[in-house]
């Protein structure tokens, strides 16, 4: 099959949507639609086949869809998700985390090229990993070699230049919690930033609360982050979260073997299982 | 007077001995691992060398925080026998000003005095703060894609209600600026910066306008009153992802939350921004919640900023500043949802979304 | 206890112990009369992998200078696999917080059996000497209560 452009994907999102659409399997599927900025577009649910014409497929969808699998947790009818790789990763992340169900979901699986979005560049998994029906021709999955180039070269700055780097992104955090909302592994019925009045968490967006917070939401999601870059995406006043994130997977990389989640719904997460012959450093 | 470009960083120098001057600069930090910069337009104190931007796009966060901080101490206490102690913290004696507020902004502050000043309540914490700063707007000159304040009745050339309102002269591209007092704080702070004048200069400029149009019912805000269970909520709610982004960097939103941190037998009571977004908003002790789903919400937000403050102080929140568009993780646009519901059948029972400016073209 | 910057400053240690092995091993040491630092502050947890990272955080934010945890040897959990995990989190939790500028010192773990009671002694003077060069922790202590007694004396801490 020859490479497709974006106009014959696009179709082909319409056509497969509508399909699904029709049967009346699916309430809705979830893709993306066009704002009024040529370079933007966002989250849209066509609910009736008409409404899947507003699906749009271009190198500006670059929002997640799969978590918004996650409004109705226990739906009548399947949910319908338009879904690139990452998109997929998600979805596993999701079912694992026993937040969704397989059978719940109808996945218009995408293959993707990569978006207008910096993290594209270290994508490892372009094909989606699980789907209904594929768009595209699966390509091979490589891990880039860049990986953890940054984490490697942060990692050699002083401990008070690291903590300083630190400190003043911590002082620009707003504190609106797009990182957690959009996050995939973010998925607990209620966050445990939301229970404030227990204490974990104040509410003020200074530098002990967002430091508090940035600690706590890297190694919560850490060993289960499947690299989308939606955290580092969304947020307001650009704080580069991934390299939080990115930090944990390289450890569990180094000290228990090659890692990635997200690649199938069966797997374990590094902090959910372990090996006797695990490296010991508390003797 | 007549200010030229080249001598602002002298004029606020002589303004920054008698006061502590905020004007839009740029806040970096660097990442040594990559070299890369990170840049950042906002308010910041004004110190000899620091580079001021008055052109280009508005700041990422508006200048609301120094009239009301994200995190605000209100009091101390202490639970100590005959040592114990309530002791109330207001805020600094510091003179503020406030240098290249655009109108949409100055406009918020407008609201925002509306807010805390008056129906019978002054906030004591934001009157001191308030009455300590002299407010220096500048006329806009580059609106960003997403400014549409003319849309929303405010003119990017003016601002009434600042001490000091300061346009280009002449042309866009003019060389000094026409800078009128329009209180006593205005003109006191022309006087200790007469010495700079240069007497000459053309007419102020006029004639920014915004780049995005929007269409808007005259009466919306009473059309969207009788709105509340509309079909269009469930469509144009449904990609919120439900942060806080939009109400933090909303130059209007002024909910705050009451909280206190407790070290010991000490600690002190303080208030912070809240948003109406987040899921404990209004969350009541027994777990109720009145506004359960991002739908409530987000519908809640929209009709405050454009129908419930109309209802209450006769003017709509929204600015047309356009941040929360700019910034929104989901793209949503609230320029978008004013227009839908201008164009929307307030009796529909069912609702079919169209592409974002179709419904203008047909109009 | 009072955090002062004068010599006589002490640290203040929390020591995450479980129940079934480091606790014990200090109620020996205590039954030995066996002398260990007094900054240290015991809490007893069923497991060393009862301990959430998030109280470590916690516990550091809320002003304590160094966190201690404390669990069974791999292979002698009461609950057989515990340990197992605990020892994968707090690996990780140590790099995190270096990577994040903190000390590394400043948590630590160690599996210390019921019979070690000699070894829980030396662990907690170690720890205790290793913080107390490190000086007080002001890497946690946040902004906003800058005004209290607490804070203006743990400034110009070396870590």
């Amino acid at each position: 099959m020859a490479e497709l452009s974006e106009a014959m994907v696009q179709d082909l999102i319409r056509a497969e949507a509508k399909k699904a659409l029709q049967t009346g399997e699916v309430s809705c599927v979830i893709g993306w639609t066009a704002t009024r900025f040529e370079d933007r577009t966002k989250p849209y649910f066509a609910q009736t086949p008409e409404e899947c014409d507003m699906l749009i497929w271009n190198r500006y969808c670059i929002n997640g869809t799969a978590k918004f699998a996650l409004d109705d947790r226990y739906p009548d009818k399947k949910f319908g998700i338009i879904a690139r790789g990452c998109d997929t990763r998600a979805i596993n992340r999701m079912i694992h985390d026993k937040q969704l169900k397989r059978e719940n979901l109808y996945i218009i699986g995408v293959v993707c090229d990569g978006k207008e979005n910096p993290v594209c560049r270290q994508c490892a998994h372009k094909t989606p990993l699980v789907c209904d029906v594929m768009i595209g021709e699966p390509v091979q999955d490589v891990i880039p070699e860049s990986r953890f180039q940054e984490i490697e070269a942060f990692e050699k700055l002083s401990p008070d230049e690291r903590y300083a780097y630190w400190a003043k992104q911590y002082d620009k955090c707003i504190h609106c919690y797009a990182c957690r909302n959009a996050c995939p592994a973010c998925n607990c019925i209620e966050c445990y930033a939301d229970q404030y009045r227990v204490g974990w968490q104040g509410k003020a967006a200074d530098r002990e609360q967002n430091q508090i917070y940035g600690l706590t939401r890297a190694y919560h999601v850490g060993d289960r982050c499947i690299e989308c870059g939606e955290c580092e995406r969304v947020c307001p006043m650009h704080l580069p979260i991934m390299r939080q994130t990115r930090k944990m997977l390289k450890d569990i990389n180094d000290l228990f073997g090659p890692y990635e989640c997200g690649l199938s719904e069966e797997e374990t997460t590094a902090l959910g299982e372990f090996k006797t012959a695990d490296p010991d450093e508390f003797m | 007077m007549i200010l030229a470009k080249k001598d602002i960083p002298k004029a606020l120098e002589i303004l920054s001995k008698e006061a502590a001057v905020y004007a839009p600069s740029i806040r970096k930090i660097e990442d040594r691992t990559t070299g890369v910069i990170q840049e950042e337009k906002i308010f910041l104190p004004f110190e000899e060398g620091t580079e001021i931007i008055l052109d280009g796009p508005n700041t990422v966060k508006p200048p609301k925080d120094l009239l009301f901080p994200n995190v605000e101490k209100m009091y101390q206490y202490k639970a100590a026998g005959e040592d114990s102690y309530i002791r109330e913290i207001l805020p600094e004696d510091e003179k503020k000003i406030l240098f290249g507020i655009r109108p949409c902004d100055m406009r918020s502050i407008e609201s925002m005095d509306k807010v805390f000043f008056t129906k019978t309540y002054v906030d004591s914490y934001y009157a001191k703060r308030r009455d300590q700063v002299t407010i220096v707007a500048i006329g806009c000159l580059q609106p960003e894609r997403t400014c549409f304040c003319d849309s929303m009745g405010i003119d990017p050339n003016q601002a009434p209600q600042a001490d000091v309102m300061m346009n280009v002269a002449g042309e866009p591209e003019g060389e000094s600026y026409v800078l009128q007092a329009q209180t006593e704080k205005g003109k006191a702070l022309l006087d200790a910066i007469s010495s700079l004048d240069q007497q000459e200069g053309a007419e102020p400029y006029q004639g920014t306008v915004c780049s995005l149009k929007i269409r808007k019912a005259e009466d919306l805000d009473k059309k969207l009153a009788g709105m509340f269970d509309h079909p269009i909520w469930d469509k144009v709610t449904k990609g919120c992802i439900g942060c806080g982004t939009c109400t933090f960097l909303c130059p209007t939103c002024y909910c705050f939350d009451i909280d206190n941190e407790n070290y010991g037998n000490e600690g002190c009571k303080y208030r912070c921004w809240d948003s109406c977004m987040f899921s404990d908003y209004t969350r009541m002790a027994g777990g109720a919640n009145p506004r359960p789903t991002k739908k409530e919400r987000l519908r809640n937000r929209y009709m405050h900023k454009l129908s419930y403050f109309n209802e209450r102080y006769g003017e709509t929140l929204c600015v047309g500043c356009g941040r929360c568009i700019a910034s929104c993780p989901s793209h949503l646009d609230i320029s978008e949802f004013i227009e839908k519901a201008t164009a929307a059948d307030p009796d529909a029972v069912s609702y079919t979304d169209v592409p974002a400016g179709t419904d203008r073209k047909e109009a | 206890m009072s955090i002062k910057k004068d010599n006589n400053w002490e640290p203040r240690i929390l020591a995450f112990c479980c129940n079934w092995c480091t606790y014990t091993g200090a109620d020996l040491a205590g039954l030995n009369r066996m002398k260990y630092p007094e900054n240290v502050r015991v809490i007893r947890v069923p497991c060393s992998s009862k301990v959430n990272p998030q109280f470590v955080l916690r516990a550091f934010q809320k002003g304590a200078d160094g966190v201690l945890v404390c669990g069974c040897h791999p292979g002698d959990c009461h609950y057989s696999t515990g340990n197992y995990f605990t020892r994968r989190r707090f690996m990780l939790l140590q790099r995190l917080l270096e990577y994040n500028g903190i000390d590394p010192k400043r948590f630590q773990a160690k599996w210390i059996s019921g019979s070690e009671a000699a070894k829980f002694r030396d662990t907690v003077a170690e720890v205790s000497a290793q913080i107390k060069a490190l000086g007080p922790n002001n890497k946690f202590v946040g902004a906003h209560y800058d005004n209290t007694v607490m804070e203006k004396e743990a400034e110009g801490g070396k870590d």
